[in-house]
C-alpha cells in the first residue's frame, strides 16, 4: 500500500511538474486565428471517437476520461496528449441536518476512511488528482494548508471511541446521545449503468464505513430521482461532481446558510455564523487580497466542519493528431481544447491542407447565445464572440483584450431610486467599473463593435431576464456610454467579482434590437438583413458560423473582420 | 355497407384512444421523477433564478391550465418549445425525422423481404440441412444483442477494413451534386441499415417459416399438387397468399417503430434521429420535446393499426362482406 501511494503521488507530481514547463515552453501568439476553417464533427459513441482519431477522421479529441483510451492514444506516436488541471470537483455531501452526520466527529471519522489514492488508482488508473480542499488546485484561490484526513480506519475508529461511540452488538456503534445503535446512513449515487465510477466510489465508502462500525448502505438511484431527493434534502449522503470556475464564489452558494432553502445549493444544510461571515466577506470582497484571505480562511474552516468530503479533481485531458494540427496551447483550468481557451482558438493551425476536424462528443442543440446552457453549444458560440478581458494561460490573471483597460471605483447608489424587489442588497458604496474598448473591433458582418453594443447587451439580458446571462448581472443598476468606446457599469453592491461577471456574450445591437422574443429566436437560421450569405448569428469572435447540420457537424470559418488578425 | 360501418367504428375507436393517449402522455411526465429545472445544476444558480426558469417554462401555472394548453396545441400539431433549446419541438423533430425514416424504413423493408424469403425457403425444404441452417441463423440474428453486433460491424468494416464510414449520415464536408450526394448518403446508410436488417430478418424468417409450414400442410395445397400445378405457383400463389393477412398486419404494426427510431443504433453510428432525441428529452425531463415525440409515435401506432385493420379487410374477403358471407 505504501509503495502504491508513493508511486501514485510520484505520477501525479510528474504530471503537474510536466505541465508547468510544458506551458512555459509553448510559444503562442496573441494574433490569429491561424486556421481558415474548422469542422466540429459530432460523434456520440466512445469507441467510434477513438477509431475516428486513429483513422484521422478527427484531429482533436477533447475531454478524454477513459484510462484505456488514454493509454491507447499515449502509445501512438502520431498523437499528443495534454494534461491541464481543471475546475472539476468530485465530492461526497453529508446531510448535517440528520443524525449521526450532525456530529462533526462522525463526519471527520468518515473522512478518514475515504481512500482517495486507492480510488484514483483502481478506478481511474491514476488519471485524477486527489483533492482535500474545497477549491480545485487549478484556481489561484486554492488553499492547500487545510486539515488533512489521511486514510486510516484505525484513526477513525479511535476518534469514534473517544467521542463515546462504542462498538455495539452486530458491529454497529452505539450513539451516546440516544444509547441506541447509530442510525443507518443511506449513501446515494447514480446507478452503475449511468455513472459506474460514482456508484463504485459510493460502494467503497460504505464498505469502509461499515468496517469501523458506522452503518452505511449504498443506494444507487436513477439520476432524476436522486436530484428530486436532493432538492428537498431527503438524503443522508451522496456523491456527485461539480464543474466549477476560477473564482471561488461558489463557496457562498454551497455553504452559506441563506442557501439552505428548497432548491438551494447548500444541500448539506450547514449553518455556521462564523462561516457565514467569512463567506459574506468572500462574496462581497472589495479587493483581490480581501477575497484571497477570506477564501483561505473559509477553506480552513470548511475542512474542519466537513459538509463535503472532497475526493478528486479531474484534469482536462485532450488528444491531438500532431501530423494534422499544431499550435494548441495547454491552459491551466480550461484545458488545451476548451472554447474558453482563447489561445488555442487563435493559434491552432492545420499541418496539411486538410481543414481542422475537431470532435464534439454530443449534439449542439441551439446557437442562441441568450439561452444556450450546454457546454457543447458553447464550444461553437464561444468562438463567435470575444471577451472584454482574456485570461492569462499561465497566471490565470485577467488581461486586457477587447477592453484595453478598466478602472474599478465606487459610487453611492440612491436606494430610493432602486426597486427593492430587484435589488435586495444595496451597499452604501458600490462598485463602478469603467471599461475602455478597442476602437478596431468589428462584428463579422463588418459593423463596428462599440460601447452601445455593450450597454445594449447588458440592458437586454436584464430586461428579458435571460437566465444564462442574467444571473451574473442581477446587481447592475445602470450602464452609461460617455463615448463610443467607454462603458461605465454601476452595480448595487461592492464586490471584487463584478469584474469577472461582466464578461458576457456581446450582442450586436443592430441585429437584436428588432428581436422581441429572444428566447425563441434562432439567429443561425435567419438570413442577415443586409449581408448576403450571412445569418443573424453575428459576433466579434475569431470565427463565424458557415453551416450547421444538426446532429452531424458545424462548419466555422475565420471572421474576416477579426480585430486580432495577423 | 358492412365494410363502411367497420371503417367508421374503427375511426371512432381510434379517436377515443388518441384522447386517452394524449392525456396519459401529459400525466406520465408530471408524475415521473425529475423536473426540468432540477436538471439545471449550476453552482451559481440561486433558488430565485430556478423559480424564474420554472416560470419561463410555464411550470408555475396550475396543472389543469397546463393540460388545456397542451391539448389545444397538440390538436393543432403545435408541440410547444423545447425547455432545453427554446426551439419549436416540431422543428427539432422534423430535422431528425427524415434520418430516422430513412434508416428504419430501409431496414424494416429489407429485413421483411429478406426474412420472408428466408422463411419461405426454409418452409419449402422441411427437414433439410438448408432449413436447419436458415432457422439457426434466424435464431442467432434474433438473439444477438443489437449493440454487440453493431459495434462488431463498426470495428470490422469501418476501422480494420475501412470500407464504410464510422459515423453520421454524410461525409464532412458533403459532396456537391445530386448523384454524388445520393451515393454518399447510401454509403453512410449501409452499415447501420445492414445491422438492423440482419437483426430484424431473423424474426421475420422464423415467423414466416412457421406460418408457411402450417399452410403447406393444408388440404388445398394437396389439391393444388394433385392438379399438377408448378411447385413455385403452389408456394407463392397458394400457400404464401394464405398467410398474407397476418404478414400484412405485422408489417403495418412494425411501422410505428420506424418513427420511434432506434436509440442504440443512432448512438453507435452517430445517426441524428428521433430515437436519441426522445431519449435525451426523457432524461432531461424536457416535457414538450418528449410529449411531442411520444405523440407522433402514438399517432403513427394508431394510424398503422387502423390501416392494418383496413388492409386486413381488403385482403381477407370475409371481413369485406361481413360475417356470414353476405
Amino acid at each position: 500500500m505504501r509503495k502504491l501511494q508513493v508511486l501514485l503521488l510520484t505520477a501525479v507530481a510528474v504530471l503537474v511538474l510536466l505541465a508547468v514547463p510544458a506551458l512555459a515552453a509553448v510559444e503562442y501568439s496573441t494574433k490569429g486565428p491561424n486556421a481558415d476553417e474548422i469542422y466540429f464533427i459530432i460523434i456520440t459513441e466512445d469507441e467510434a471517437r477513438l477509431r475516428a482519431l486513429q483513422l484521422g477522421e478527427i484531429h482533436i479529441y477533447p475531454g478524454l476520461t477513459t484510462p484505456e483510451t488514454i493509454d491507447t492514444i499515449y502509445a501512438d506516436l502520431n498523437m499528443d496528449i495534454t494534461f491541464d488541471l481543471g475546475f472539476h470537483m468530485f465530492y461526497t455531501a453529508l446531510n448535517m441536518r440528520k443524525k449521526p452526520l450532525d456530529d462533526k466527529v462522525v463526519r471527520q471519522a468518515l473522512a478518514h476512511v475515504v481512500a482517495r489514492d486507492r480510488i484514483i488508482n483502481t478506478l481511474f488508473a491514476g488519471y485524477m488528482l486527489p483533492l482535500e480542499s474545497f477549491v480545485p488546485q487549478s484556481s489561484p484561490f486554492h488553499h492547500d494548508d487545510v486539515k488533512h484526513y489521511e486514510y486510516s480506519p484505525r484513526k477513525a475508529a479511535a476518534m469514534l471511541d473517544a467521542a463515546g461511540y462504542t462498538m455495539g452488538p452486530g458491529g454497529i456503534r452505539i450513539d451516546p446521545a440516544t444509547n441506541k445503535p447509530m442510525e443507518e446512513i443511506e449513501f446515494l449515487t447514480p446507478t452503475f449503468e449511468i455513472a459506474p465510477s460514482s456508484a463504485q466510489i459510493g460502494q467503497l465508502i460504505c464498505d469502509e464505513a461499515r468496517a469501523i462500525g458506522i452503518p452505511a448502505k449504498h443506494v444507487p438511484l436513477d439520476f432524476n430521482i436522486m436530484l428530486d431527493r436532493l432538492d428537498i434534502f431527503d438524503f443522508d449522503a451522496y456523491c456527485l461532481a461539480w464543474g466549477l470556475d476560477r473564482d471561488p464564489t461558489f463557496l457562498y452558494h454551497f455553504f452559506h446558510s441563506s442557501m439552505d432553502v428548497k432548491s438551494g445549493n447548500n444541500t448539506p444544510g450547514i449553518r455556521d455564523p462564523e462561516l457565514d461571515q467569512l463567506l459574506d466577506t468572500l462574496y462581497y470582497a472589495a479587493t483581490y487580497d480581501e477575497a484571497m484571505e477570506a477564501s483561505k480562511e473559509a477553506q480552513e474552516m470548511l475542512s474542519d466542519l466537513l459538509p463535503y468530503i472532497t475526493l478528486y479533481s479531474r484534469p482536462y485531458i485532450d488528444a491531438f493528431r500532431t501530423d494534422k494540427v499544431k499550435g494548441y496551447v495547454p491552459m491551466l483550468g480550461y484545458g488545451a481544447a476548451n472554447y474558453s481557451n482563447n489561445w488555442t482558438t487563435l493559434n491552432i493551425a492545420p499541418v496539411t491542407d486538410q481543414p481542422i476536424r475537431w470532435l464534439l462528443p454530443e449534439d449542439v442543440k441551439t446557437l442562441n447565445p441568450t439561452v444556450a446552457n450546454s457546454a457543447y453549444d458553447w464550444e461553437i458560440l464561444g468562438r463567435t464572440t470575444d471577451s472584454l478581458m482574456a485570461v492569462d494561460p499561465e497566471t490565470m490573471e485577467d488581461i486586457p483584450w477587447v477592453a484595453t483597460g478598466w478602472e474599478i471605483e465606487t459610487w453611492k447608489p440612491n436606494r430610493a431610486e432602486l426597486d427593492p424587489e430587484c435589488f435586495a442588497n444595496v451597499d452604501d458604496e458600490a462598485t463602478k467599473i469603467t471599461f475602455h474598448l478597442r476602437d478596431d473591433v468589428k462584428f463579422n458582418d463588418g459593423m463596428p463593435f462599440t460601447a452601445k453594443d455593450v450597454k445594449f447587451s447588458i440592458d437586454y439580458y436584464i430586461k428579458h431576464k435571460l437566465q444564462e446571462q442574467y444571473q451574473y448581472l442581477v446587481d447592475v443598476v445602470k450602464v452609461e456610454t460617455p463615448d463610443d468606446y467607454t462603458v461605465v457599469v454601476y452595480m448595487s453592491t461592492l464586490s471584487y467579482w463584478h469584474l469577472g461577471n461582466l464578461n458576457r456574450y456581446w450582442l450586436p445591437e443592430h441585429i437584436w434590437k428588432n428581436v422581441e422574443d429572444p428566447e425563441h429566436f434562432q439567429p443561425w437560421l435567419e438570413p442577415h438583413p443586409t449581408v448576403e450569405g450571412l445569418t443573424q448569428l453575428v459576433g466579434i469572435g475569431p470565427f463565424m458560423l458557415e453551416s450547421f447540420e444538426p446532429g452531424q457537424y458545424i462548419h466555422m470559418v475565420r471572421n474576416p473582420y477579426y480585430w486580432a488578425a495577423q | 355497407m358492412h365494410f363502411i360501418r367497420y371503417i367508421l367504428k374503427r375511426l371512432v375507436y381510434a379517436a377515443i384512444i388518441l384522447f386517452f393517449i394524449l392525456s396519459f402522455n401529459f400525466l406520465i411526465f408530471r408524475v415521473m421523477p425529475g423536473n426540468p429545472v432540477g436538471t439545471l445544476q449550476s453552482p451559481n444558480m440561486t433558488p430565485e433564478m430556478k423559480q424564474l426558469v420554472a416560470e419561463q417554462y410555464g411550470l408555475d401555472k396550475p396543472l389543469k391550465d397546463q393540460y388545456f394548453i397542451y391539448i389545444k396545441n397538440l390538436l393543432k400539431f403545435e408541440f410547444g418549445y423545447s425547455f432545453q433549446t427554446r426551439r419549436p419541438v416540431k422543428d427539432e423533430i422534423l430535422e431528425r425525422l427524415p434520418n430516422t425514416l430513412l434508416l428504419l424504413g430501409t431496414s424494416t423493408l429489407l429485413s421483411m423481404i429478406l426474412g420472408i424469403l428466408m422463411g419461405i425457403f426454409a418452409a419449402a425444404r422441411r427437414g433439410s440441412v438448408a432449413e436447419h441452417l436458415t432457422i439457426g441463423s434466424g435464431l442467432l440474428a434474433y438473439s444477438v444483442p443489437t449493440f454487440f453486433l453493431q459495434l462488431l460491424l463498426l470495428l470490422a468494416f469501418a476501422f480494420f477494413w475501412p470500407i464504410f464510414p464510422i459515423r453520421g449520415t454524410m461525409s464532412i464536408p458533403p459532396p456537391t451534386g445530386f448523384f454524388p450526394l445520393l451515393v454518399d448518403r447510401l454509403h453512410h446508410l449501409a452499415l447501420p441499415a445492414l445491422s438492423l436488417t440482419i437483426i430484424g430478418a431473423g424474426s421475420w424468417a422464423l415467423y414466416t417459416r412457421n406460418a408457411m409450414s402450417d399452410a403447406l400442410c393444408q388440404d388445398y395445397i394437396l389439391t393444388a399438387k394433385a392438379k399438377g400445378l408448378a411447385p413455385r405457383r403452389i408456394l407463392y400463389h397458394h400457400a404464401f397468399r394464405s398467410i398474407l393477412p397476418p404478414i400484412v398486419t405485422l408489417f403495418f404494426l412494425s411501422l410505428p417503430g420506424i418513427i420511434g427510431g432506434a436509440v442504440v443504433t443512432e448512438s453507435i453510428f452517430s445517426w441524428p434521429g428521433v430515437g436519441r432525441y426522445l431519449l435525451s428529452a426523457t432524461l432531461e425531463a424536457n416535457y414538450p420535446a418528449a410529449q411531442g415525440a411520444f405523440y407522433l409515435i402514438a399517432l403513427a401506432t394508431l394510424i398503422s393499426n387502423l390501416v392494418a385493420d383496413l388492409a386486413y379487410g381488403l385482403v381477407d374477403p370475409r371481413i369485406r362482406v361481413g360475417q356470414g358471407g353476405h
